[in-house]
């Protein structure tokens, strides 16, 4: 087949599952799960092929508007990011749809649930095939959509419903951002073809000013989109979705979705100095403030949410500093282990029946083999332990930070780095070290989710399709991070590999952070409490996430509410209030009009003769 | 005998029929008003015809016309009045209040 009919049938597939799964098999179950996944393997296999057959630079498009000297396309973009990013998203698709085949098999909407997973694949995998930046806008929103129909899929539960709402409008605030840059750059530079716009003699044409606007307003959409701060408050609650939701949401859809943006139009991000200072500080302060919330979390879910936060930051911080190889690297590697830890975090909670790091240690969580083992290697992967993928793309990003010589990002990102591996190892040790002695509290016994009706069985290991999923992962999480020479030379970027000089205070760093969560977690005397909780000013701050959340409702949500009850008590009592006045004058005239017709007859001709009399007295008169 | 007082005896005349027509609630009472009022239109056109019209059969032919008008009415009126008291057993007019808003 050739390039185009690959990539047609790539992002066919899931589109088809989608809407046969929700027209006609939304309560055949079966059906609709077999076809989801049927349709990831497609898809994995068309992106295993076209990365094969190796990148096209050109765009193959076909004119879609064609209006007034403008002309927008509409067609696939196959180059080494597109390629790269399509098999990561394919890939951890068919592995988080195999996984959910089982941990969502007692679920009485998951014809439902697979039917948005396929639509949730088609928008990523057509944003990221697009080629144009108005087509990938179209499917950036619908991948917003996707989010939110996942997020809120247990739509009974109150939570569920509120963290998807703010998904949804904390995303669409950055969102607004970018489609006013979209339209800058189309009124600017007059295309939004993504190759030509990356043209240098294109970014010339801009004026200096207008292309720092522009490049501004697009890193507002990945602010709302890859979760940064000031709008990173939406991705923690994104876990009152399904596990598996937040296993595609955090690696390879959703947030990669705005740092692959950001990939995709680096030359035009590179030459506007100005909003790259900005992106990196923001990505820098990103990444400590996330870290710093991670500490204290004892939520396993949450605890990866802001380290997904925290991870993106760092990818950003890479891309800002010049390093497309360092971001790219990093998106791939975090995508494999992140994916594998809330799969792994899925196991854990669908077996104790809890999101407790302290219950799930306490109720035996170790003794789930391939689930631990995953839990190790996509932990040592996050912190960032050599050899594990995220080391060597951590570093590389540290290197292009630390080259460029930003010191304030460069700071925040060893603290940050400090951070990780101490919460990553905090996790692990809670969970495989337990001590039922220590001081730990637990805030959510085992088996408070599921009641009473999940009877998990009693040999302590996940069903095939959960524990396979978790064994390949776990293998790309120990494995990946050697094939970064393979993918520089796939996307055609120059590797750079750091000195080993460099490379020590990174590993030192990393290491301190682990012997700090030994000390606190996991050797047997430890209260397993951490520093953090002792410090009150300092646990409070961080367990009130630096109250930036209670900031916005005090601020922001709450005004909103009130205009919105106004708006309400004016269309109440005014709008509604006088038109139901009118006719309830109406009426109440009516009846006591109604009040003379007594039918009392010789009231009538009485009355009838005082007029008559009346008017001939007029008359005469 | 002059043409004022005809007409003040037809006045008065007429003021009864309406007093019985408003105030009683008898409707026999009530029909007898209203040939008294009838009766008291009819002498005002005699005592025209008398005193003014130039061609005295004028007024004597409009009043034959009313006295048969007036007796047809009381045929009718009277057998209504039967059939109320037929169905409901009396003919008090403020029993008569069905059609009321």
């Amino acid at each position: 087949m050739t390039p185009i009919q690959l990539a047609m049938l790539l992002l066919a597939a899931p589109f088809v599952a989608f809407v046969l799964g929700l027209v006609c098999f939304r309560n055949r179950h079966a059906v609709a799960s077999g076809l989801t996944v049927a349709a990831g393997a497609v898809s994995l296999g068309c992106a295993l092929m076209l990365f094969l057959n190796g990148p096209i630079a050109e765009p193959i498009t076909t004119t879609w508007l064609s209006s007034s000297g403008l002309d927008i396309g509409f067609g696939v973009l196959l180059d080494g990011p597109t390629l790269l990013m399509g098999l990561i998203v394919t890939f951890i698709a068919l592995c988080v749809e195999v996984y959910a085949l089982s941990y969502m098999s007692h679920d009485p909407g998951r014809g439902r649930f697979f039917s948005f997973l396929g639509l949730f694949s088609w928008a990523m995998l057509s944003f990221v095939y697009a080629a144009n930046l108005l087509q990938a806008f179209i499917f950036w929103e619908l991948v917003g959509l996707a989010s939110f129909l996942l997020i809120g899929f247990w739509y009974q539960k109150p939570t569920a419903i509120a963290a998807a709402k703010k998904a949804f409008i904390m995303t669409r605030i950055g969102d607004v951002g970018l489609f006013v840059g979209l339209i800058f750059l189309l009124t600017d530079a007059g295309t939004l073809d993504i190759t030509v716009v990356n043209q240098p003699e294109t970014v010339a044409k801009l004026a200096e000013g207008r292309l720092d606007l522009i490049t501004l307003l697009m890193f507002m959409g990945i602010v709302g989109k890859s979760a940064q701060f000031p709008l990173h408050t939406w991705l923690p609650d994104a876990m009152e979705g399904p596990t598996p939701v937040s296993a595609l949401l955090h690696s390879a859809t959703m947030v990669a979705a705005g740092v692959f943006l950001f990939a995709r139009f680096h030359p035009l991000f590179m030459a506007a100095p100005a909003t790259l200072e900005i992106v990196l500080l923001i990505a820098s302060i990103t990444a400590f403030l996330a870290a710093t919330m991670a500490v204290v979390v004892l939520d396993m879910k949450r605890v990866l949410a802001f380290s997904s936060i925290s991870q993106l930051g760092y990818m950003l911080m890479g891309l800002a500093a010049g390093g497309l190889f360092a971001g790219m690297f990093h998106l791939t590697t975090h995508a494999i282990f992140k994916a594998l830890l809330f799969l792994v975090a899925g196991a854990y909670i669908h077996h104790v029946g809890s999101n407790d790091m302290i219950a799930i240690g306490r109720a035996g969580g170790r003794k789930m083999k391939a689930t631990t083992i995953g839990l190790i290697a996509g932990g040592a992967a996050l912190a960032g332990i050599p050899p594990f993928a995220g080391f060597f793309s951590k570093e590389s990003i540290l290197h292009e930070v630390g080259a460029g010589g930003h010191t304030i990002p460069m700071v925040l990102g060893f603290a940050a780095a400090f951070l990780t591996a101490y919460y990553t190892f905090r996790m692990i040790f809670l969970v495989t070290r337990p001590n039922p002695e220590s001081a730990a509290v637990e805030q959510e016994p085992a088996g408070a989710q599921f009641g009473d009706d999940h009877h998990h069985d009693e040999h302590d290991s996940a069903p095939w399709p959960m524990r396979a999923p978790i064994l390949l992962l776990a293998l790309g999480a120990a494995g990946a991070g050697f094939f970064g020479d393979a993918l520089g030379a796939f996307l055609g970027l120059e590797v750079v590999h750091p000195p080993l000089a460099e490379m020590a205070p990174a590993i030192g760093i990393a290491l301190a952070g682990v012997a700090l969560a030994w000390w606190d977690f996991g050797r047997a005397s430890a209260d397993q409490v951490g520093f953090v909780s002792k410090l009150g000013a300092l646990h409070t701050l961080l367990v009130n996430q630096w109250f930036i959340d209670r900031l916005y409702f005090g601020v922001i949500v709450r005004r909103v509410i009130d205009f919105a009850r106004l708006c309400f008590g004016f269309e109440q009592k005014g709008v509604d209030g006088g038109t139901d006045a009118i006719g309830l004058r109406t009426i109440e005239a009516g009846k006591s009009a109604a009040r003379s017709q007594g039918g009392w007859l010789q009231v009538y001709v009485a009355t009838a003769i005082v007029v008559v009399s009346i008017l001939s007295l007029y008359v005469s008169l | 005998m002059t043409l004022e007082i005809w007409l003040i005896f037809a006045a008065v005349l007429f003021a009864f029929g309406i007093y019985a027509v408003v105030a009683r609630r008898n409707l026999i009472a009530v029909l007898i008003g209203v040939e008294l009022m009838l009766n008291a239109a009819s002498l005002n056109f005699m005592a025209f015809n008398r005193f003014v019209a130039t061609d005295p059969a004028t007024g004597q032919i409009i009043v034959l016309f009313i006295m048969g008008l007036a007796a047809a009415e009381v045929a009718i009126a009277l057998s209504i009045v039967v059939q109320v008291f037929r169905n409901r057993g009396g003919i008090r007019t403020d029993d008569l209040n069905e059609l009321k808003g």
